[in-house]
């Protein structure tokens, strides 16, 4: 029996219609992942559960009550908990503070209400012992990690008696641990007869914990099926309604290290301590990986040779010539590149569009005087920018679309294009591939592949190991902050490089 | 029209709009004097300042700061211009070091903001006053007069235009082609919309941060300057408070608060609109205590039209 129904519900924004006629249900004490790449209308779909998109037709079934739309507050009154990938505590509040925002109990002290802090810190107790969190209910949250601060969220969700609870890409930052801590506790949120919908893009998480599975393309119900009857690598086909290239093989590997080497690190350490005497080359052709644990140093590392943030010691070459980098400027001036690991955060412009976007970095390139002199060349930019748009195949509506307004895939390719159109010589990616649909992350693979053959040193921090292992010739592991191993594609599996991730 | 469709369109216009909504109102309250070509012109001339000002805000705005140190600089800038004058020294070389002491003032902003990492609105607030104690200091407190001709003559006509529009004109179209046309000036709105991504891309953010601060109190400072010749002495409160009259024709003027942001031509018309609210009260006979009244609520009115305009429309279209 379903407990949450939804029927031929349809949602349109300007130009474009997010949900169509689309339909599936959710039954009590199930996982039902959502599975689409980026523009699906997976989020789209969440925000009409959440009350924030209404829908133009269709009806909305949640137990026996029936609804065209919803408001955010009959959302909650329904007991729908959203958990979105951007979590939304607040870090000033105590744990017990943001699992009752909102609705704080209160006692009265000579008739004035006050907040029962007793009775609050008692009852978030409760339900965190319910999903095994061991943090006093007092505690800051500004203090937690960002699983613990996930744990928070849903413990939340628990406190208000969800029935319906939806996880937003829960996995995606992650390590291996949090990711196995997080599923036991959404293995207890089923015992408890709650309702789950979970989108992630990790197909293997569908097998530990999914029940059943619903596809969408296009705004558009595909299908649903259960777990147990498929194999995950029959769904992406289904999802993006084509068959993979190179996703998960490695064909296309090699080992290149009897080649010369093009980039060099040599005994680089970082001020803070985060990363110490990591040594290694990049040889002509080749894409060199970057393993292990988060805050094992690999990002930290990347930053160092980027000049983002200082080191203490440590020397870079670029085809056997010295790089005097003392900040981004100096390593773009150079001709290195960084992806960097948080799109939103460090990525891009929410002002720009994607042409000026693009711009950013080939305009400083030729500018001199610190980045200071020079004039813009509108024209030839905009003219750029449209080759990139059709060569990594980046979906707008043309350079002129504003760059946040994309989805995740074709923001990442907007940020590759302005390094490539700076031409750079060296490309640090780090988890380029975070949040994106399996269509763009191989069409990113097979980006990073031609630079590669084009003569580009490419260097990949990922925490995805059968990423690393489908597209990297080499695989560098780090741990603590120094480097534990290092293996050529064809000595490599998934086990080798776990075990020189962690202490063993 | 639907919100998405009056939200560009009021992006492109809404402040012209404000503009002519307040030059109606005022024709509408005083038909005799304020419409005339003489007013007009009037109004022009007092808004200089309040343009020049609001450059100068405009970029430290623009970087999601603010810079509540205009007034004190433009009232030292003149200060230094009027003692200089005194003794004596060209006038080209006065002007041009009450500009260069303008510009260190802004440096000092810039420098303790990006050193220090401590807000701009804290780091201002302080310094306004501080630049304001040394003003006092220079002068023991007294307005510097009897300073020769050439000070007043700056803000005489060059045939029918006043020389402080000429100034604001090619202000403007400087500033213009700055914003439009120069990696710079894309750099500062790309710091804006976000610093971290503009480090990341090789902006050096620190040395924008800086010349960010330095362009705000060296307009600042022509605006000081302006200042001094039309009043003809320099006070050493002149231009105290003017800081919400830059902050006010900017945000008038479309820029966003949170940075990244923003036209020069906004501001131009932001200034304009507060030297017409200034001249228009007055026309009206509203005294100056109630005009401090009324040119707040103008402010947060002109700025809230744009919500309650943009909420009907939605109402309407759904």
């Amino acid at each position: 029996m379903s407990y949450l129904e939804m029927k031929n519900v349809t949602v349109k924004f300007p130009g474009v219609i997010a949900l169509n006629n689309f339909s599936f249900d959710v039954k009590l004490g199930e996982l039902h992942v959502l599975l689409g790449e980026n523009g699906a209308g997976k989020s789209t779909l969440v925000k009409v559960l959440s009350g924030i998109n209404t829908p133009v037709s269709g009806e909305i079934k949640i137990g026996d009550r029936t609804f065209h739309s919803l408001s955010p507050r009959e959302s909650r009154e329904n007991k729908i908990a959203v958990i979105y990938q951007e979590l939304s505590v607040i870090d000033s509040l105590s744990i017990a503070e943001n699992m009752f925002s909102g609705r704080l109990p209160t006692r009265k002290v000579l008739g004035v209400p006050v907040i029962d802090q007793e009775y609050m810190n008692c009852e978030a107790e409760k339900y965190l012992q319910q999903i095994g969190v061991h943090r006093k209910p007092s505690t800051l949250v500004s203090e937690l990690s960002i699983s613990e601060k996930q744990e928070v969220e849903i413990a939340k969700a628990l406190s208000a008696q969800a029935k319906i609870v939806i996880m937003d890409e829960p996995t995606s930052s992650l390590s291996i641990d949090e990711t196995e801590n997080l599923f036991r506790i959404i293995r207890k949120l089923k015992e408890q007869n709650i309702a789950i919908i979970y989108i992630s893009h990790k197909l293997q998480e569908i097998k530990q914990i999914g029940d059943r599975v619903t596809v969408m393309k296009d705004g558009k119900y595909v299908k649903t099926v259960n777990v147990a009857d498929i194999e995950t690598r029959d769904l992406v086909p289904l999802m993006i309604g084509r068959e993979v290239k190179n996703s998960y093989l490695n064909e296309n590997t090699a080992d290149f290290s009897g080649q010369p080497a093009i980039f060099e690190v040599r005994n680089l350490t970082r001020k803070d301590g985060s990363c110490n005497n990591i040594s290694f080359q990049v040889h002509t052709g080749e894409i060199l990986g970057f393993s292990g644990l988060i805050g094992a140093g690999r990002s930290e590392c990347m930053e160092g040779i980027f000049g983002a943030r200082p080191i203490s010691s440590g020397e870079v070459f670029l085809r056997g010539k010295k790089l005097r980098i003392r900040n981004p400027y100096d390593a773009m001036k150079k001709g290195i590149a960084f992806v960097t690991e948080n799109r939103r955060e460090t990525g891009f412009f929410p002002n720009f569009q994607i042409w000026k976007e693009i711009a950013v970095s080939t305009s400083l390139k030729r500018s001199t005087a610190g980045g200071f002199s020079g004039l813009v060349q509108e024209d030839r930019e905009r003219k750029t920018a449209g080759e990139y748009v059709k060569r990594l195949n980046i979906k707008c509506t043309g350079p002129d679309q504003m760059t946040y307004t994309l989805s995740g895939g074709n923001q990442q390719k907007v940020i590759v294009s302005k390094w490539l159109a700076a031409d750079s010589d060296v490309m640090i990616f780090d988890e380029p591939t975070k949040g994106i649909d399996v269509g763009a992350k191989s069409e990113i693979y097979a980006i990073m592949r031609n630079l590669a053959d084009e003569g580009k040193a490419i260097l990949m921090v990922s925490s995805e190991l059968p990423e690393l292992l489908s597209i990297c010739d080499r695989i560098i592991v780090f741990r603590d902050g120094s480097i534990s191993g290092e293996f050529l594609n064809k000595d490599a599996t998934e086990e080798k490089l776990m075990m020189a991730a962690v202490d063993a | 029209m639907s919100k998405q469709k009056f939200e560009i369109f009021w992006d492109k216009y809404g402040t012209l709009c404000i503009l002519l909504v307040l030059f109606v109102g005022f024709t509408v309250g005083a038909p005799k004097y304020f419409p005339r070509p003489n007013n007009v012109i009037q109004i022009i001339l007092q808004s200089t300042v309040y343009i020049l000002l609001a450059f100068g805000e405009f970029f430290a705005i623009l970087l999601a700061g603010i810079d509540l140190s205009v007034g004190s600089v433009a009232c030292f800038a003149g200060i230094i211009v009027a003692e200089l004058s005194l003794l004596n020294i060209p006038a080209p070389i006065c002007v041009l070091a009450g500009l260069l002491a303008a510009a260190l003032l802004g440096f000092c902003n810039g420098l303790i903001v990006d050193a220090l990492d401590i807000h701009p609105f804290i780091v201002t607030l302080g310094t306004n006053t501080i630049f304001r104690g040394v003003s006092l200091v220079i002068t023991g407190g007294n307005p510097v007069f009897n300073l020769p001709g050439w000070v007043k003559k700056m803000s005489s006509n060059v045939g029918f235009l006043p020389i402080p529009v000429i100034l604001v004109i090619a202000c403007t179209l400087l500033l213009y082609f700055f914003t439009k046309k120069t990696v710079a000036g894309r750099n500062l709105y790309a710091l804006g919309g976000n610093k971290q991504a503009a480090w990341y891309s090789g902006i050096n953010t620190n040395n924008y941060t800086v010349v960010a601060h330095i362009l705000s109190s060296l307009f600042a400072g022509l605006g000081g300057i302006v200042m001094l010749s039309r009043i003809g002495a320099a006070e050493p409160t002149a231009g105290d408070g003017y800081e919400t009259f830059a902050i006010a024709a900017c945000v008038i003027g479309g820029e966003s608060m949170f940075g990244g942001k923003g036209k020069i031509t906004g501001a131009v018309l932001g200034g304009i609109i507060i030297g017409m609210i200034t001249n228009g009260l007055t026309i009206m006979k509203v005294s100056s205590f109630w005009q401090k009244i009324v040119m707040g609520a103008l402010i947060i009115g002109s700025v809230a039209l744009e919500k309650v305009i943009s909420n009907q429309a939605n109402k309407q279209s759904k």
